[in-house]
């Protein structure tokens, strides 16, 4: 089997398996809309502008809720040794890891589509006319987030209870992808574009790292 | 006992050269006029940091052996590394503000070198939580130095971004006396002595305790 076959057939089950089980994305989703709430309610609407400053918190509900399906990327596989036979497929690991990557990635596409829409409805940010420059940064950042989310959840997946680190383990290393991306996407609210290269320089820079350092340590994280 | 001389030596020196260079700190080196005595917590604030840094390195560069040679040795010692490492970055966490509260008035700020070792702190808190979970799983190694080399390639994107995105000023780069040299250069080379000694100390204990639980498993 080729290997960008393998990326897809990886892709399509895990796609599918998710849509027809729903359990991960459900509860993700259903976390996302409350956090949202909870934020509101924890400043005073009277003093803080959210459409000024909320980019961030934007960033953080994207953050805690993509642990909640991200975290189990392998978890099902190895409690039934579905991992056992992809290992012994005749194809490249890190084929696993590229489509287990970009299931995730379009697990966060769909729960950040979700997140925008409640943040322009409920929080009034100004997002209506920004929508191009906000989709570039949110794709390439939440490429990023799930580059490293999808390897470190092969290590988690190794370790009794260890579903219970991964956003110990991720969320230090996310840091710098979640100052540069709640800065983007703050300053494309207020109508700025990317006003500072460099930010996506910095996003450029981390999705490059962590999908290529995967590529060869994926095969030792997963190691039987 | 592995190392068993060079760890005499090294504390040995260690112990000499923190015994001078405590001596100068408080005897010998003029104060600084700013900032007063509170300043002179840089002759090991400084020295700490440069060994976290240089221990970090060391222990990704274990890691990296360990996983292409597969020998349980260049685990032992890219845990001891990141552990005497986590130490010393956590010296400096806590040195950082207490010179901070004398020099900014304010016990944290935020700024790019202090925050950039706070989330070294935390990704290497998290490396040992996950050794913690896994226990003596044989597979906690491969684990760990996965994790270890994913922290290491964060580090410069760490910098940049906290540079960038805060707008604290850096304090000034200090320029020095030739006394303060001096007592800087022997405080460092007494840290680092130490750190050395602390690192192959913690690599022996490993040893030992893999070699226990080897003679369990038989």
């Amino acid at each position: 089997m080729n290997y960008w076959r393998a990326v897809v057939k990886i892709f399509a089950k895990d796609f599918r398996e998710e849509i027809r089980r729903k359990e991960n994305l459900a509860a993700a989703f259903f976390f996302a809309f409350l956090a949202l709430v909870l934020f509101y309610f924890s400043v005073d609407p009277t003093r803080v502008d959210l459409g000024q400053s909320g980019a961030g918190l934007l960033w953080l509900v994207i953050l805690f809720a993509g642990n909640l399906f991200m975290g189990n990327t392998f978890k099902k596989e190895t409690e039934t040794g579905t991992l056992q036979a992809l290992l012994l497929a005749p194809v490249d690991r890190s084929a696993i890891y590229i489509g287990k990557f970009l299931v995730n990635l379009a697990f966060l596409l769909i729960l950040e589509a979700l997140i925008l829409v409640l943040a322009f409805i409920l929080l009034a940010m100004p997002i209506g006319g920004h929508i191009g420059w906000l989709a570039a940064v949110w794709i390439l950042a939440s490429a990023g987030y799930a580059a490293v989310g999808t390897l470190l959840s092969s290590l988690v997946a190794q370790i009794r209870g260890g579903h219970l680190l991964f956003p110990l383990l991720a969320f230090p290393v996310l840091i710098p992808l979640l100052i540069a991306a709640s800065s983007l996407t703050q300053d494309v609210m207020l109508g700025h574009g990317a006003a500072d290269i460099r930010w996506l320089q910095l996003i450029g820079l981390f999705d490059t790292i962590f999908l290529v350092a995967p590529l060869f340590l994926f095969e030792y994280a997963i190691e039987e | 006992m592995v190392f068993r001389k060079w760890r005499m030596l090294l504390w040995a020196a260690a112990a000499a050269l923190n015994a001078a260079g405590l001596y100068m700190v408080f005897f010998f080196v003029p104060e600084e006029v700013t900032m007063g005595e509170v300043q002179k917590i840089f002759y090991y604030h400084v020295p700490s940091a440069i060994s976290s840094y240089l221990l970090f390195a060391l222990a990704f560069a274990f890691s990296i052996i360990y996983l292409w040679k597969d020998e349980p040795v260049w685990d032992t010692l890219a845990h001891a590394c990141a552990e005497v490492g986590w130490v010393f970055i956590t010296v400096v966490l806590v040195t950082g503000p207490i010179w901070g509260r004398a020099a900014w008035g304010k016990w944290w700020v935020w700024e790019p070198r202090l925050t950039t070792a706070l989330v070294l702190w935390l990704m290497y808190t998290a490396y040992f939580l996950l050794r913690l979970f896994s226990g003596h799983d044989p597979r906690t190694a491969r684990v760990a130095a996965v994790m270890a080399i994913v922290a290491f390639f964060d580090v410069p994107i760490v910098h940049f971004a906290i540079k960038w995105w805060g707008s604290i000023v850096h304090p000034p780069k200090v320029s020095l006396e030739p006394e303060m040299r001096l007592t800087f250069m022997v405080t460092s080379a007494a840290v680092l002595c130490m750190a050395a000694a602390l690192t192959l100390t913690r690599a022996a204990i490993g040893f030992a305790e893999a070699e226990k639980l080897a003679g369990e498993a038989r």
